[in-house]
Parts: C-alpha cells; structure tokens; sequence
C-alpha cells in the first residue's frame, strides 16, 4: 500500500529537485522530466459549485462573491443546508369551514440540526430561489470606494497605456504595412476617450468620496455584564463570526444561511514547455480527464517489498518491488547515485544486470492459464515475478549507528514518447531512456538488546 | 423485581404489534412496547436491573443497550426509555432515563451517569458520559461535541416504523411474544 498510505518512504527527485511520493508527480512527455505541482502553472478552468454542479464563468463568479446562488452552508457548522418540505393547512378563503394544505419550504442542516426556522426565517412558497440575503448596511459605502478606485486604477492604466503608446509610435510604419492602421487608430480613439473621460471623472470621484468616520466614543457597557450569567447556547463562536465577516453576529438567533463557496477546477500546464500536465473534462459532473500525466501511469514504481532489521554495519538482504504501469515491457536499470544531499544514511549494493518488467496487463488477473513469462532471470537479483511487478533483491549496509536507513539509486528505464508519433501511426513510437533519482527510507536501525 | 442478572427468556415482555428480530440479543428482564421496532443484531442487556423500552421506538442494528451496575453499593435500578426515540446503527447507550422523541445517531455513546429528558439528539460518534441531565431539545453534534439547542423537537419517526414493520418480517424471524401474554 506504499502508494497511497505511506507515501513518504518511497521519494522520487522532481525536477525542481523536491522529493516526492510518485502518486504527486507528473511527468511530461514533451520535456520528459518529473514535475510536482509546486513547479507547474496552475490555471483555473471553471469555478462551480459542489453542491449542484453548476458551472459558471469566471466573470460571473467574481460577480457573484464567488459564492453559488441557490446553494446555503448552514451558518453554525458548515454544513450544507437541505431544503425540507412541510405541509401547512390553511383556511380555505373561499369556504370558511374547509382547509387547504400549502407546501411549505425551509432549510435545514442535517448535521447539526440547525433549521431556519430556528431564527424565525419565514417558511417559502418555492423550493429554491426565494431566499432574501441580507442587506449589508455598510453595502453603499463599499461600492462608493470600489467606484473610486476603479476609476484610480482606470486613470493610472490610461496614463500607461499611453507612455507605451508614444513609445511605439515609431513602429507604425510596420502595422501600416500589415493594414492595421485602422485598428491603431481605434485603439487611440478609444484611449484618448478614456483618459478625457478619466481625468474628468476622476476630479469628480475624489472630490465625491467622503472620508471614513472616526468612531469618537462608544456607548457604556451595560450594568450588568458582569453579573449577568452568560448563556453559551445563545452566543456564536468565533469561527462562525468570521464566517461571515459583514455581520459578524453575536447572536446566536442572527446567524443566516451563507452562499456555498464555489470550487474550482483547475488544469496544470508545464512552466517550460507550456504543455498541459492535467486537463480535467470541462463538464464538472465528470471526473475523467482529458489529459493527466501523473507519474504514476508512467514511471515503474519501486516499493519497499517488505520489513527488514537493520545492524549497524552489517550486510541486510532487502527486497524491493518495481511495478510497471506501461503497456510494453520496459528495461529498468538501478545504478548507483552520488548523493549530494547527505541524506543517504546506508550503502546499497544493486543488481548489476538490467531487468526488463513485464508489461501492464489489466485483464491477465482475469485469465485462467496466464502466459508464462520467461525473461532468464538471475535468481541472485531476482527475488520473484508476478505478472508486472518484479522482486529485485539488494543489499543494504548502514553505515550509521542509529536513525532511518536512508539508501539512495538512480533508475534509467524506458519510456515510450508517444507525442513524436503524431500522424504517423504506422511506426512504433519512439523508445527513449530517462532517469528517476529515488531516496528510500527502508526502516529504522535495530536497538540493541542490552 | 430481579436485581441479579437473569438470562431467562421468560422475564421478556414483547407487546404484540412490536417487531423484534429473531437475531437481537435479549437478555435478562424486558419490556418492549407497542409498535417498537428491534433490528437484527442488536444487544439490549439488562444486567443490573430491568430495562422498559416504551412504544414508537427504532432500534438499529448492532445499538447496545445495557444497564450496568456501575456501583455496586447502590441499588438497581430500572432503565426506562420512553417513547419515540431513534437509536441509530451502532449506538452505545446505558444511561437509565431516556424520555420522549431522543435521537442517538451512529456510534455515539451516551454513560450511565447522563439523563436525556426529551427532543434530544446526540451526534454521530459523540460521547456523553458526565453526570448531567440533558436539558430538553440539546443537540450535541460534531468531533467536539458542540452544543446547541433547537427550537423543535425531531419529527416522530411513524412512517419509518410503518416502512420497516412491513419489510423486516419479509426477511427475518420475528421474536413472538409468549401465548400467555397474547390472551
């Protein structure tokens, strides 16, 4: 299980020289070499909301808070709030005697219980999209200092635009040549409309943007704070304040449904190549990709095959497991590595033969008389077989007296670049070589028996 | 009453219209009310003192409920819970009273010492186990087992009862309450 639980044995060198577990690394097939998602370009590519799956523009998200219209948190744990149904009765208006029952909607978290009837939000008629927000009191004053600043900004980028604008002057004769005067002079147009309209404006902004109030004094605590017992239950804590930081209320009975957070889906490009690493399917009801190139699909994976009791100098025989996900038989080769790190802790003595690690078969587990393999193993290196994993035994000399024995080795090993094959599909993709750096932590040195 | 341990079926009182499963574990002296529903695999175990169990109640798989002398110098006592509780899969219960309309979620434990009056829900793998009595509607949720209180108490649990008194018998034995009891 090295892969998922305990990642942090088996480290691969990324490119940007972290160590890593391979189930965090990407490789790209145009540079061929290890990427971690500290070293790629993240890109978001729709935000969305992971309640109802909706996806919208970043423009209107950023219009919207960044918070899904139809979807609420329960505003005392998080919680995503359900819509309940409830049958109410009424009178019938017409016929006095008669009842009539009306669907009735709320929200309630299911979690902690928490209803919106608790704070006497009135029940719906419909089912979403009724929900009155509250009205942030301060809501005038922040869109008049946003207005002011845009217009700041808007100067200040007219005002660039044309210094560069003066410096370019002089290739006009190109963009002339290429039949662009025309959008040239559009641009200038444009520009100079908007530092007139900036400058003017921007008088009128400063001159319309009231200071902010000094708070001079505040009213006195009541009489009896400190003799009136606190009522915890009737209280908010802290995180549900400043879950909502333009209210912030202290009043259990003023806690409202809050807009569910939207999510984004991001894709992972490669900074040097400018390829894409991870691109997830744009509809975010799917979790396939269009392109993911994690490690793991890639690179052999190396394993510890199981526990070992380390003495100090003393030679340990230690099986390791290589698990190839690619569909060709691969030549691996484990070679020694200088390690400049100073982490390596023991000496490892490898297979001096390179071993070939039979292809990935995902149905040969179903198969009822699998294909014999034969590769000519050296039973001396070769500790077992089985469909793609190999046992590879070496042996490890710590060469400390105690802590972690660390061993270091380079693996060489084939990989298939499929992208140099593109439109010729006759030929085999070319077979290149390419080296993964990998640290292992085999275990911990043995305490002596006193 | 029994203050020892009895492992007699005799001392069990099954109102006719309850459903207990065949696989439940009873042991010792028991009432089960009307229309209360005992899933498979559930332990009610009246070690140190009987256990009344009134009617409307849900009973999930795997929920103990056990009422252990935690004392030994104090007398028995009974272990009464009322009507139209939920104990939901898993739960671990030994308090002695429980009132009306309580909810204890999976996997949570709820001690000998602590008393639920009514409308109480304790979380999912919340543990209550200091001496206190329960004020009614507390609602005790999440890995800290924060507190709160809600206005209504949970809605009974009738058309759940109505579902699973239909389905269990379709795919268990049922415990029959004894011929002597029926007449």
């Amino acid at each position: 299980m090295a892969t998922y639980l305990d990642v942090k044995l088996v480290k691969y060198v990324c490119s940007c020289s972290k160590r890593l577990p391979v189930c965090r690394l990407y490789l790209c097939r145009h540079c061929l070499k290890l990427r971690c998602s500290d070293c790629v370009q993240h890109e978001v590519d729709t935000p969305y909301c992971p309640n109802c799956l909706e996806n919208m523009p970043t423009s209107e998200a950023k219009l919207r808070k960044n918070r899904c219209g139809s979807c609420y948190d329960c505003p005392g744990c998080g919680h995503t709030l359900m819509t309940r149904a409830s049958n109410l009765t009424l009178p019938d208006p017409e016929d006095a005697t008669k009842t009539i029952s009306k669907k009735m909607y709320y929200m309630a978290c299911s979690f902690c219980r928490w209803t919106t009837r608790d704070v006497n939000i009135e029940d719906q008629s419909v089912a979403s999209g009724a929900w009155q927000d509250q009205e942030n009191e301060h809501a005038k004053r922040i869109n008049n200092l946003l207005e002011h600043y845009r217009k700041l900004a808007q100067k200040e980028k007219a005002e660039k635009e044309r210094k560069k604008y003066v410096k370019r002057r002089s290739h006009m004769y190109y963009t002339d040549k290429y039949g662009l005067t025309s959008v040239a002079a559009a641009r200038k147009k444009t520009l100079s409309s908007i530092s007139s309209l900036s400058v003017k404006d921007n008088e009128e902004a400063v001159s319309e943007l009231e200071p902010g109030k000094r708070v001079e004094d505040f009213a006195p605590l009541p009489d009896d704070i400190f003799t009136k017992p606190l009522e915890l239950s009737k209280m908010t804590c802290m995180e549900q304040r400043l879950s909502t930081p333009e209210f912030q209320p202290a009043n259990a009975q003023k806690m409202f449904p809050q807009h569910k957070h939207l999510l984004i889906r991001k894709s992972l490009r490669c900074k040097e190549c400018e390829h894409n690493l991870s691109k997830p399917d744009f509809n975010p009801l799917s979790i396939k990709f269009k392109i993911q190139l994690i490690a793991l699909n890639h690179i052999p994976e190396i394993r510890i095959g199981g526990p070992a009791v380390f003495v100090p100098n003393k030679e340990t025989r230690v099986v390791l497991t290589l698990n190839n996900p690619q569909t060709f038989d691969t030549i691996v080769k484990l070679l020694a590595m200088d390690d400049e790190s100073g982490l390596t802790t023991a000496k490892i003595e490898l297979p001096k033969k390179e071993m070939i690690l039979a292809k990935r078969n995902d149905l040969a587990g179903y198969d009822d008389n699998p294909v014999k393999q034969d590769f000519n193993d050296d039973p001396s290196s070769i500790a077992f077989r089985n469909l793609n994993k190999v046992g590879v035994i070496v042996k490890v000399t710590p060469e400390v007296e105690q802590g972690d024995v660390i061993v270091s080795l380079t693996m060489q090993h084939e990989y298939r670049n499929t992208t140099a094959t593109v439109g010729t599909e006759d030929t085999e993709p070319p077979v290149v070589w390419i080296e993964q750096k990998v640290f292992i932590k085999l275990g911990t040195i043995a305490e002596k028996v006193k | 009453m029994a203050v020892s341990a009895r492992h007699d079926r005799g001392s069990i009182k099954i109102a006719p219209d309850a459903i207990v499963c065949e696989e439940c574990t009873l042991v010792g002296e028991i009432t089960i009310g009307s229309r209360t529903v005992v899933h498979p695999k559930a332990r009610i175990i009246a070690e140190a003192g009987p256990i009344v169990i009134g009617d409307f109640n849900i009973i999930e798989e795997l929920v103990t409920i056990k009422n252990r002398n935690t004392d030994s110098s104090q007398k028995a006592q009974v272990l009464i819970i009322g009507n139209n509780n939920v104990f939901e899969v898993g739960a671990d219960v030994e308090c002695l009273k429980i009132g009306d309309n309580n909810i204890v979620e999976s996997r949570a434990h709820v001690g000998s010492n602590v008393e639920l009056t009514s409308g109480c829900i304790i979380g999912a793998m919340c543990n209550v186990s200091c001496n206190e009595k329960l004020a009614e509607n507390t609602v005790i949720y999440g890995s800290n087992c924060e507190r709160r209180f809600q206005r209504d108490k949970p809605p009974a649990q009738g058309l759940q009862i109505d579902f699973l008194s239909k389905i269990l018998p379709n795919y268990h034995h049922l415990r029959k309450p004894p011929k002597s009891q029926k007449a």
